[in-house]
């Protein structure tokens, strides 16, 4: 197992060692004075999340002190990685919803696009402005050697985590200055301006503004990323908006003001697709717009992400993601996929039921942790379980070898002690296509877990870039 | 700014400024129940539940008044939309559904009373409870205005506090007429020991014991708290005050001016019945009648607001 803090010879390494000498100052009576400290502070701003099994009660994510640090020229690596992914990713979608080259140069199947019900038929022969579907794309990392970082999914809808990214930052500037003295860490504050930027910039054909007005669509306060949805219209200094806000009149989208009516050019969904729009989706919508796909599809207005970008960030389309790569950008891939096997092939079926007991085995169409079988963590009653639902549609299910995944120092009961992290950075694509030097790095906090989800015993770290 | 916002702005301030009322009201029936009353005159409770708007609600859940009802129904209960409690869990779903345009401050403010009031809502209270439960409430109040200082000072904080005037000035009108209304049904009283006790609790219990001192020499009479209330503008609840500041907001305001200057037509009839007015013509006309008359003018200048900003 890799770890971030110590060498293989139980030396720390050079960009841990001023945090070392931090912590080795930090008495326990401190240690929970300052947990404490920042329990309060996430409670106070309410940022919580919700939890599917237990009565939506809401609860606040675990935040560890211990900031996660990555180098320069660590981090130089995964910018490249993921800006070549981004651009890859963009490029797709376009593609498949317009000539479909990749198909015609047989690299990805039509029909396992076409058979998706992400794959919107709707989209077909439109391009947004700049043909950018996914101007915000949350790349799930885990690294499990000194160069080894591998991409275990994209976020390509409306990936969510980044308040996390920013408050953590807020909160260890504000109880542990000190630490940003000593460590020249790149900032991440500035994430909320890139990211309005970047909305600007992909302003549609009907805007006749040099400064588009942009708003943030959310599903109410009763969604789970409900703070989040806040925080950034705050940050961004945008409305907020909610679908009694909208209406749509003569192809155009408007808000209802004080002012009266207002033209609205981008829309920074946080709304599944499916609810979009009721006369063109999901008919029993109650928090979408009716008529907005209209507006989008005659230029009044941009919805971002686009409707239909999902299908890039499906676990089906993963695998090809190398391969879009070297076909659209003709690059080599930087970062590297798991190794995956789709069951719905028959040999590869074969070679996962074999080796089962070493294999992550998720659901497609799975997310949060859920629905997932990690065998060496598994009983035998629990493969066999999964064995039998797994034949029974071999389609539903990819599988992978479970990842060592790397261990990152860690406050257990005031003590120091190593668990397993992931990272998720968040890239912009618009005029730029561009990385905040930093993300949001989840760790698994009980010990030797590899389920780093925050429903499932997950916390959270600052994580850090050094400029040097 | 949305429409959406800016009523659920003023909404919240109103619904504090209600809520301060309220808590106000029971400390006027509190203090002039300490007190023996000339012929059994005990009323004061009654008087509060129709200052509050609360008697019809009232009697459909008991029969008699005595204090442990009304303080529970004016203060805790759910089912009294104007309670201390409907009125802060209201201002905060609705700062929850606003927070963008609210600093984290004014926020935390407001959720921080919610979460006390839920506490206090579930505990055992006694008769003695009530002036702290008042004073806690005028605290929250406060706490609200005082963060609401940090907004930026667009349409949203003028919407902030056209709301908090226009509760107030419909408040301050219908606790005044507590005291002619309910109180002294008959012209007899006035100027008798009853009459100047109970204005000076209706002093106090607004806090303005100390400032009426200062505002006016001599002795206490009917006419100087009429005109404290109705028609100084150094008094931080007179009708007066509220209505200046009314005007004061809405020209602040920089959205649409011409939705502005129609709603300001409309202001102009209040307005001018409390600068052209006199005390003594307006208690010659009769106080009951010039606040009712108020209060229905202040309804119409809420209805114009919400008719032209917030549809």
């Amino acid at each position: 197992m890799f770890d971030e803090m110590y060498s293989d010879d139980a030396q720390i390494r050079k960009h841990y060692l001023q945090v070392n000498s931090w912590l080795r100052t930090m008495s326990s009576t401190v240690i929970s004075q300052k947990n404490f400290e920042a329990e309060s502070h996430f409670k106070r701003i309410g940022i919580t999340f919700s939890v599917k099994d237990d009565d939506m009660t809401e609860r606040i994510i675990p935040f560890d002190l211990i900031p996660r640090i990555l180098t320069n020229y660590e981090w130089a690596k995964i910018e490249k990685g993921v800006l070549q992914r981004a651009k890859a990713l963009n490029a797709f979608l376009h593609d498949i919803y317009n000539s479909g080259e990749i198909f015609k140069a047989g690299i990805v199947p039509k029909e396992i696009v076409y058979k998706k019900s992400s794959y919107d038929q709707s989209m077909i022969n439109f391009s947004p402005p700049r043909k950018i579907y996914s101007p915000i794309i949350g790349v799930d990392l885990v690294r499990t050697g000194k160069d080894e970082f591998y991409v275990l999914e994209d976020n390509c809808r409306t990936p969510s985590g980044v308040s996390y990214m920013l408050e953590n930052r807020e909160i260890m500037m504000k109880m542990f200055p000190d630490l940003f003295h000593t460590n020249r860490v790149l900032r991440v504050d500035d994430y909320p301006t890139r990211l309005l930027q970047t909305l600007m910039s992909l302003a549609p054909k009907k805007c006749d503004s040099n400064i588009p007005t942009v708003v943030l669509l959310t599903p109410g306060h009763l969604n789970s990323a409900y703070y989040e949805h806040t925080f950034l219209s705050d940050q961004m200094g945008i409305e907020m908006v909610e679908s009694q806000d909208l209406f749509v009149e003569n192809d155009l989208l408007y808000m209802k003001t004080v002012d009266g009516p207002k033209k609205i050019d981008v829309v920074y969904r946080r709304i599944d697709d499916e609810f979009l729009d009721p006369l063109c989706y999901n008919p029993d919508s109650v928090i979408g717009v009716p008529g907005i796909t209209q507006v989008y599809k005659t230029g009044g207005v941009n919805i971002c992400s686009a409707p239909g970008a999902g299908i890039a960030d499906d676990k089906a389309i993963y695998i090809f993601v190398p391969e879009m790569i070297k076909f659209y950008l003709g690059e080599t891939p930087i970062l590297d996929n798991v190794e995956t096997w789709r069951c719905e092939r028959d040999d590869e079926l074969t070679y996962v039921l074999e080796n089962i007991e070493k294999l992550v085995v998720k659901e497609v169409d799975g997310s949060g942790g859920y629905g997932m079988l990690i065998g060496p963590k598994s009983t035998k009653d629990q493969i066999s379980d999964f064995s039998t639902k797994l034949k029974s549609n071999p389609r539903g299910y990819i599988a992978q070898p479970t990842l060592d995944l790397s261990s990152s120092p860690t406050l257990i009961d005031n003590e120091v002690s190593g668990r397993r992290v992931d990272l998720r950075p968040f890239c912009l694509v618009g005029e730029k296509v561009q990385l905040c030097p930093g993300g949001l790095t989840r760790v698994a906090l009980n010990k030797g877990s590899y389920v780093v989800n925050s429903s499932q015993g997950g916390g959270v770290k600052d994580t850090w870039v050094l400029a040097d | 700014m949305l429409s959406r916002t800016a009523e659920n702005l003023y909404w919240i301030s109103r619904y504090m400024e209600r809520a301060e009322t309220m808590a106000r009201l029971l400390d006027v029936g509190y203090r002039m129940s300490l007190f023996p009353n000339p012929k059994g005159y005990h009323n004061e409770w009654d008087s509060v539940l129709s200052a509050a708007g609360a008697a019809q609600g009232y009697f459909t859940k008991y029969n008699e008044i005595n204090q442990e009802n009304v303080e529970d129904y004016i203060f805790f209960d759910e089912e009294n939309p104007s309670s201390v409690y409907s009125c802060i869990s209201k201002a905060r779903n609705n700062a929850l559904l606003v927070r963008t345009a609210f600093t984290p401050e004014a926020w935390v403010a407001i959720n921080k009373s919610y979460k006390e009031i839920l506490e206090l809502k579930n505990k055992k209270f006694t008769r003695a409870d009530l002036p702290n439960f008042t004073e806690w409430t005028i605290q929250q109040v406060n706490m609200f205005r005082g963060s609401a200082n940090s907004l930026l000072r667009n349409d949203g904080y003028h919407f902030i506090f056209l709301g908090t005037f226009i509760e107030r000035a419909d408040n301050s009108a219908r606790l005044l007429d507590v005291k002619y209304f309910v109180l002294l049904p008959t012209a007899d009283y006035i100027g008798g020991n009853l009459d100047n006790l109970q204005w000076i609790i209706l002093l106090r219990s607004l806090s303005s014991f100390r400032a009426f001192r200062w505002a006016y020499d001599g002795d206490v009479t009917s006419t100087k708290i009429a005109h404290f209330f109705i028609l100084n503008n150094d008094c931080s609840r007179s009708l007066s005050f509220c209505i200046n500041n009314i005007v004061y907001h809405l020209n602040c305001l920089k959205c649409s001016p011409d939705k502005i200057s129609d709603i300001y037509s409309g202001l102009k009839s209040v307005h001018n019945s409390v600068k052209d007015e006199t005390v003594e013509s307006i208690i010659e006309y009769g106080l009951h009648e010039y606040v009712t008359n108020f209060v229905s003018k202040i309804s119409f200048l809420d209805n114009q607001i919400q008719n032209h900003f917030f549809r």
